[in-house]
């Protein structure tokens, strides 16, 4: 061991959590789950639908009250197109985007499948035009957000 | 409302953009940058009653991260504050002090080293884990779809804005010229657009006596937690805030000298000198690109670690005011406009006008 020899500690950080979807979300995700449909709610103060379904507006600060399913379909607003791996997901790459499904005022995150990723630039200028897309659910929902996706129509 | 007759000045100021540096622990690490700047404020620690500070505990990597990195921004036998968000609203944190009343002076100082952490994977942990952290959304990703939705409305692409901001940070001397790395880049950002992660360390003393460098407006502002709820190829909050600030400072943004804007990539800080009014929608890039106020820092090209982002644009801009900014120095300013963010795409942001008293 030489005198200088300065030492780094090997560290991880792995606690395990169970989060509380609470009531709206839980509801939400029974929805996907039982209904395969996605829902919003409405804040009772600027009468926006909110989607995700939610319990509260944060811009108004207002509860919000009425359910109502959106989509199927729905239009593309912006995406990114990611080549990293992440566990869970398809292999890279693969295409990330915010959806507003029809009747709501708010968008949706979730992947996009069903594009020609061979050429990236080809399949950016087909995203670029704003494609209209439609809710695609997996064969078995487990009521979780990865219980659908989107796809070109 | 500050209290009558109590203005903030800024006594003194720290920098230091670093990389997997051995020799030194976290706890070292803060204090090398802390001591700079009270030497930089003449030395004493006399009269300096407040500490508030800007640090995340996954970054630190230490729960309860200000029991262990506190004492070594001097916070011993002093009110210490930590600030959950940017240095930037650390920053706003302590003038609050000082303009209450609370103290005369004060130690600002914020961190982060990328090279004790996975940036991504505590990037990945940022998001809510019921809706979003399932997608293995990173923050980045967030910014390519801000940069998608901004280049469709607008055109272009950042080939030169990033030439012309690489040759910022090069100019300047606090820069990170020596390791540090970038992330995977996802579409349509490019490895140029990108943060350069490195180690960063910055602190100032604040004081209700006449210095050099006065602070003349501030404004703080939220955008809601729904990214799907927000307009991304915009900046409102910061737009809010920075209009606060001016507002305060009684001038307007062809009234500033420099622009310090913090943004995670090269879009959201074109998108931020949008959100401000130098620049009109659609011509932020450009603005990078051709206007030597605009980030003369070299902004994110120059390093970049959360949480302490803000208040290095803050001290970029007082070093530019009192002339000692060095081979980035743009010829005598008297006012700068610099900004902080934190979050997800900006979700909070900070602006804050400073002046030559």
């Amino acid at each position: 061991m030489s005198e200088s020899e300065l030492i780094e500690i090997a560290g991880q950080w792995n606690f395990n959590y169970n989060y509380f979807a609470g009531e709206s979300a839980s509801r939400f995700f029974r929805e996907l789950r039982e209904n395969q449909r996605i829902m919003g709610t409405r804040c009772t103060k600027c009468r926006r639908l909110l989607v995700p379904a939610r319990a509260f507006c944060d811009a108004c600060m207002e509860r919000t009250n009425e359910w109502e399913a959106v989509g199927p379909e729905g239009t593309l607003d912006t995406f990114t197109i990611i080549t990293t791996q992440f566990p869970g997901l398809p292999k890279p790459p693969i295409v990330m985007a915010y959806v507003t499904l029809d009747g709501a005022d708010t968008a949706l995150i979730n992947l996009v499948h069903g594009l020609d990723m061979s050429d990236i630039d080809k399949a950016a200028r087909r995203l670029n035009s704003l494609p209209r897309v439609r809710t695609k659910f997996i064969d078995e929902p487990k009521g979780r957000i990865t219980d659908f996706s989107f796809e070109l129509i | 409302m500050a209290l009558e007759n109590v203005s903030v000045y800024v006594e003194g100021v720290a920098l230091e953009m670093s990389w997997a540096d051995p020799r030194r622990n976290l706890s070292e690490f803060i204090f090398d940058t802390v001591r700079n700047a009270l030497d930089d404020a003449g030395g004493s620690l006399d009269g300096i009653t407040s500490v508030v500070l800007a640090a995340h505990d996954l970054v630190d990597g230490r729960s309860l991260s200000s029991m262990v990195t506190a004492p070594a921004a001097g916070a011993y036998l002093r009110d210490e504050i930590r600030y959950g968000d940017d240095g930037a609203g650390a920053f706003a944190a302590a003038v609050t002090r000082l303009e209450a009343g609370e103290c005369e002076r004060t130690i600002v100082a914020a961190w982060g080293r990328s090279s004790e952490h996975d940036v991504d994977a505590v990037s990945r942990t940022l998001f809510d884990p019921i809706f979003a952290r399932p997608l293995g959304l990173e923050e980045l990703h967030i910014s390519g779809m801000r940069a998608q939705d901004w280049r469709r409305r607008h055109g272009g692409d950042s080939r030169v804005a990033a030439k012309q901001r690489a040759a910022a940070a090069a100019r300047n001397p606090r820069a990170l010229h020596k390791g540090g790395f970038k992330s995977a880049a996802s579409y349509p950002l490019v490895e140029a657009d990108l943060p350069l992660w490195g180690d960063v360390a910055a602190a100032m003393i604040l004081t209700t006596k006449p210095t050099g460098v006065r602070l003349a407006g501030l404004g703080q502002s939220s955008e809601p937690y729904w990214i799907g709820d927000r307009t991304l190829h915009e900046a409102t909050a910061l737009r809010q805030a920075a209009e606060r600030a001016m507002r305060e400072a009684r001038c307007k943004p062809a009234e500033i000298d420099i622009f310090e804007i913090d943004g995670l990539t090269l879009y959201d800080e074109a998108i931020g000198l949008e959100a401000i009014g130098l620049a009109k929608p659609g011509s932020g890039l450009d603005a990078l690109a051709g206007n030597e106020k605009c980030n003369p820092s070299g902004g994110g090209a120059a390093g970049y670690c959360a949480p302490s982002m803000g208040l290095v644009r803050i001290i970029e801009s007082v070093l530019q005011i009192q002339g000692r900014a060095g081979g980035n120095q743009i010829a005598a300013p008297r006012r700068a406009l610099a900004t902080g963010s934190s979050v997800v795409a900006g979700q909070t942001q900070t602006a804050v006008i400073l002046e030559a008293a």
